[in-house]
């Protein structure tokens, strides 16, 4: 008996992706080259004005903290956890930059202002989280930071998964 | 959160404030594996490209998030539990495309 039916419906799916891929990645290589560092400023500019709408509605200040709660002497009604995380990733052409940045050592600013939006970005869907959740601050907010390449080392995909929780508390 | 959980306080800090630990009643963990289909993990790989966040894997670590938390809730319950304090989470890559989270904390009876 042969098999040689299976090799075909394996191997043709796999031929395409790898036909596309290559006429694919360029173009996109090229499109992530122009438009990523725009892309990049024009997503910390809409943070930083949805920080801005909750520092609004927190009344000027921002209720996470990583105090423990020794603070609170009375007044608690609930508390519960509250979390939020992203998966974020530089584009190729950003990833370039970093590589050759990398070469001459020193400090890496293009990783730095990736992963800083990231964690702003994590913090601020924990800021609108608990915003529809009701609680009035979080305590003991905590921050991970955990690489995110699922193929390993050699994974396509480099990214990190910025992952911020904490204990909400709501005053009666 | 509270669609999870009902009837039971999950915190990270030491103590509930307002309440009082009466009994303590062990650790208690949950975790599970998740893979992202096939097909979304090649779209996020393309994503990746471009850059920023890409929104297949978020979903998947919230999903997965929420699972764990929930088999440690109701491992806490089995055992008469009323609160978990103290809870952390812990991420690891297992193998090309699945990652395993882990949920856990300190079960406890409070008044």
């Amino acid at each position: 008996m042969d098999f040689w039916w299976i090799a075909i419906i394996v191997g043709a799916p796999l031929a395409a992706f790898g036909i596309i891929w290559t006429i694919a990645y360029p173009l996109m290589f090229l499109y992530a080259a122009l438009t990523s560092e725009r892309n990049l400023v024009k997503s910390q500019a809409a943070l930083v004005d949805r920080e801005m709408k909750s520092l609004e509605h927190f009344r000027g200040s921002d209720p996470l903290s990583s105090l423990k709660g020794e603070h609170i002497i009375a007044g608690v009604e609930a508390s519960g956890l509250v979390y939020a995380s992203i998966v974020f990733g530089p584009s190729a052409w950003h990833q370039l930059i970093g590589w050759f940045a990398n070469l001459f050592g020193g400090r890496i600013e293009i990783y730095h202002r990736v992963i800083a939006l990231a964690r702003a970005e994590a913090m601020q869907r924990l800021r609108e989280r608990m915003q529809s959740e009701g609680w009035d601050d979080i305590l003991n907010v905590r921050i991970d930071t955990a690489e995110m390449s699922p193929g390993g080392v050699k994974s396509s995909i480099n990214a990190v998964e910025v992952f911020a929780y904490g204990t909400g508390v709501r005053f009666g | 959160m509270e669609h999870i959980v009902s009837g039971i306080i999950v915190v990270n800090t030491e103590t509930i404030a307002g309440k009082m630990i009466v009994q303590n009643l062990g650790v208690v963990g949950g975790s599970t594996v998740r893979a992202k289909h096939f097909g979304k993990d090649i779209f996020a790989s393309l994503k990746n490209v471009v850059g920023g966040e890409l929104k297949a894997y978020t979903e998947l670590l919230e999903e997965s998030r929420n699972e764990a938390i929930g088999r440690m809730v109701s491992d806490a319950v089995a055992r008469g539990a009323n609160a978990v304090v103290n809870v952390r989470f812990a991420t690891s890559a297992i193998s090309a495309g699945a990652a395993e989270l882990f949920a856990y904390g300190t079960a406890v009876k409070v008044e």
